[in-house]
C-alpha cells in the first residue's frame, strides 16, 4: 500500500542526515567528498565531524583510492559524489583499490536517472547499475525513498563490504513502509495483486502506483502487484518467482539503460529457472538523457511512464 | 642503519638471480623493473628504520611483483620454494602483486592509483609511517598528480614515495613518449620534500629514508627520487626499453644473464 501517497521527502536529505546521525555513535565512519558536500546534505557531517569528513576536491580517482586506504587503516567510508562522476570517473580506481582488495568503502552516488531533470543527458547516469552490478564483491541498492535511504544507509555502515548505493535528485512519494526492516538480498512486496507483477527499484516505482489508479478506471479487475528490487545485488529472485506463479506477466521497469539493466538481470534468472512469464522491460533504449524541468516529461519521452505501462500492461493482458 | 657493505651486496646479487629464475621459469615477468626496484625494496626491508608489522607498505606498480616476492620470501613471509611457482594456476604469487600474499598490504597492477591508496592509509593511521613504491612512468597517469595535491593539504609527513626512476617504460624511453621533466621541481611545486638518490646505492637510499623519517611532523610528505637503470645487472638488458617485460627467454640470453648476475 501506499502510506503516504502525497506526502514526499529527498532522499538525499534523508541520507546525509541519517549519515550524520550514525556517525555519532560510529566513530570510525568517514566521509570522503568531491566538492559536493552541500548537493548530499552532508554540511552538517564536515561542521559536526571535521576530521571525518575528507575533502578530496573535483578528483574522483583520486577519492576512490584515498577512500580504499582509509578503510585498509580500519575506517568505513561512504564515498560521495555524482553517479555521473563516481563510479563513473573512477570505475577502474574502485574496481583494482575498493573491490579487487575488498575493503570497507561505500560509493554513494547522487542525481542518478532521469529525475536528475535540467541537468541533462552528462549528469543524468544511466549507466551505473550496469557499471556496478559487474564488478566482484560488489553490492548494488537503489532506495524507493526517503525511508528506505535511511534504512539502507544504516545497513550498509554495518555491512564491512564494498557497496553502490544509488540516489536522486528530487524530493519522492513515500513508498516504503516504515515497519519493514530493509535485509541485504531481500525485496519488498509494496503492492500485491493478481494479474501482472511490476518490478524496479527507486522512486519510478510510484509510476506503477498512477498506473494502477488509471487502469483501475479503465479496467477494474486488473490489479498490479508491485515489488521494490531495492537490493539489486544480491538479488532476491524467490519474490518474483512466487508472484510470477500467480500473474505469469512481468514489467521490469527501471530508470536506467535497458543494456545491463535490472530487466537483463532478471531475464537470465527467468532462464535459468525455466521460467517463461509474458515479459516487457521498460527503461531507457540505447539513449542519452535530456533537459526537462518536470522529469515525468522525460520519462514519458524515454517511454517509461504512466501511459507505457499502461500500454505494457495491456499487451500482456 | 644500512651500509652498502656486505651482507647487502650479496643479497642484492642473490635475490636478483632469484627473480631472474623465477620469470625464466614462469616465461613471463617485468624483469627489467624488476631489477631496477630491488634495491630500493632491500633498502626498505633490511634496514632497521621501518616495522612493516605496523608501518605500511604500498606497491603502486604492481607489475614489480617479482622483487617483492623475492624480498618478502628473504625476509620469511613465506617460504622461497614458493618463488617457483610464481604465475602458476593455484599459485598464491599472481604475475600483478595481491594481497593473497603474506606481507603485501595492497593488490595493484593498474599504474596510478597506489600513491593515492597510500595517502588514504597515511590520513587513517597518523602514528605510522606508510612508504609507497611509484615508477616514473607511472607518473604520466592523472590521477598521481591529484593525489600530490591531496597529500600536501592534509599534510601528510608520514607518507613517503619513492619512485624509481629507470627512464623508460613498455613502448620505450619516457622522454620519448611523454616527457616528465624536472620531476624533483614538479615535487617541490607541489609541496613535497624531495630528495634525490642513487637507487642502486643502499645506503644513500637508507639516507634519505632516515632523513624522511626524521621529519615525520613536519607537515610535509617525503619524496625520494630514486635513479635507476632497467635491467640493472644484465649487460644486454640495461636501459633497453624491450625487457620492460619478457616472455619465453631464449635459454642462451638465461645462461648468459645468469653470467652476469653471478658475478654482480
Amino acid at each position: 500500500m501506499i502510506l503516504n501517497p502525497t506526502k514526499t521527502a529527498s532522499i538525499r536529505q534523508a541520507f546525509g542526515d541519517t549519515l550524520t546521525q550514525l556517525a555519532k555513535s560510529n566513530r570510525h565512519l568517514y566521509v570522503v567528498s568531491m566538492d559536493l558536500k552541500s548537493s548530499l546534505h552532508l554540511t552538517n557531517f564536515a561542521k559536526k565531524y571535521p576530521r571525518r569528513f575528507i575533502e578530496c576536491g573535483i578528483a574522483e580517482a583520486n577519492a576512490a583510492a584515498i577512500a580504499a586506504g582509509l578503510a585498509k587503516s580500519g575506517k568505513t567510508v561512504f564515498l560521495c559524489s555524482f553517479a555521473c562522476f563516481s563510479p563513473a570517473i573512477n570505475w577502474a580506481v574502485i574496481r583494482q583499490s575498493i573491490c579487487y582488495n575488498h575493503l570497507d568503502v561505500k560509493i554513494v552516488g547522487s542525481h542518478a536517472g532521469l529525475t536528475t531533470g535540467e541537468l541533462g543527458a552528462t549528469h543524468q547516469m544511466l549507466e551505473d547499475v550496469a557499471l556496478m552490478t559487474t564488478l566482484p564483491n560488489m553490492e548494488v541498492f537503489a532506495p524507493v525513498d526517503a525511508i528506505e535511504t535511511q534504512k539502507i544507509t544504516t545497513t550498509l555502515s554495518r555491512s564491512r563490504r564494498p557497496a553502490y548505493l544509488r540516489l536522486v535528485r528530487p524530493a519522492t512519494s513515500l513508498l516504503f513502509d516504515p515497519k519493514n526492516t530493509f535485509t541485504i538480498g531481500k525485496s519488498h512486496l509494496l503492492k500485491s495483486g493478481r494479474d501482472i507483477t511490476v518490478i524496479g527499484y527507486g522512486p519510478i516505482l510510484e509510476q506503477a502506483f498512477m498506473a494502477q489508479s488509471q487502469l483501475s478506471l479503465q479496467k477494474p479487475n486488473i490489479s498490479l502487484e508491485i515489488i521494490n528490487c531495492s537490493s539489486i545485488k544480491p538479488f532476491d529472485f524467490t519474490i518474483i518467482s512466487r508472484s510470477l506463479k500467480k500473474t505469469g506477466r512481468l514489467i521490469c521497469l527501471e530508470d536506467h539503460q535497458q543494456n545491463g539493466g535490472l530487466g537483463h538481470l532478471v531475464a537470465a534468472a527467468l532462464l535459468h529457472h525455466r521460467l517463461s512469464p509474458k515479459f516487457i522491460h521498460l527503461a531507457v533504449n540505447n539513449q542519452f538523457g535530456r533537459s526537462a524541468k518536470n522529469y515525468s516529461q522525460l520519462y514519458d519521452y524515454y517511454g517509461l511512464g504512466v501511459k507505457n505501462l499502461i500500454t505494457a500492461a495491456k499487451k500482456l493482458l | 642503519m644500512l651500509t652498502p657493505n656486505l651482507p647487502y651486496s650479496h643479497l642484492s646479487r642473490n635475490l636478483r638471480l632469484q627473480l631472474l629464475d623465477m620469470i625464466y621459469e614462469s616465461g613471463s615477468g617485468h624483469i627489467g623493473g624488476c631489477l631496477s626496484s630491488l634495491d630500493i625494496l632491500i633498502s626498505l626491508y633490511f634496514s632497521d628504520l621501518f616495522n612493516f608489522n605496523r608501518d605500511h607498505f604500498i606497491l603502486s606498480a604492481g607489475h614489480l611483483a617479482c622483487a617483492l616476492y623475492t624480498v618478502l620470501s628473504a625476509k620469511n613471509y613465506f617460504p622461497s620454494r614458493l618463488l617457483s611457482t610464481y604465475t602458476d594456476f593455484n599459485s598464491l604469487l599472481q604475475g600483478h602483486v595481491s594481497t593473497d600474499v603474506p606481507g603485501v598490504e595492497y593488490s595493484s597492477g593498474s599504474l596510478g592509483q597506489g600513491l593515492s591508496f597510500a595517502a588514504g592509509l597515511a590520513l587513517g593511521d597518523k602514528s605510522h609511517t606508510t612508504v609507497c613504491l611509484t615508477t616514473d612512468g607511472e607518473h604520466q597517469e592523472g590521477q598521481i598528480w591529484e593525489s600530490l595535491m591531496f597529500a600536501q593539504k592534509y599534510q601528510l609527513s608520514n607518507l613517503i614515495n619513492i619512485v624509481d626512476c629507470n627512464g623508460t617504460q613498455i613502448d620505450g624511453r619516457i622522454e620519448e613518449i611523454m616527457p616528465l621533466n624536472n620531476l624533483a621541481a614538479k615535487y617541490v611545486q607541489f609541496g613535497w620534500t624531495v630528495t634525490t638518490v642513487n637507487g642502486h646505492n643502499l645506503h644513500q637510499i637508507a639516507k634519505a629514508l632516515k632523513s624522511a623519517l626524521n621529519h615525520s611532523h613536519s607537515g610535509y610528505p617525503s619524496c625520494v627520487i630514486a635513479k635507476t637503470v632497467l635491467g640493472r645487472g644484465v649487460s644486454f638488458m640495461e636501459h633497453q626499453f624491450k625487457y620492460h617485460d619478457i616472455k619465453n627467454l631464449d635459454p642462451s640470453l638465461y645462461l648468459q644473464a645468469k653470467n652476469d648476475l653471478e658475478s654482480y
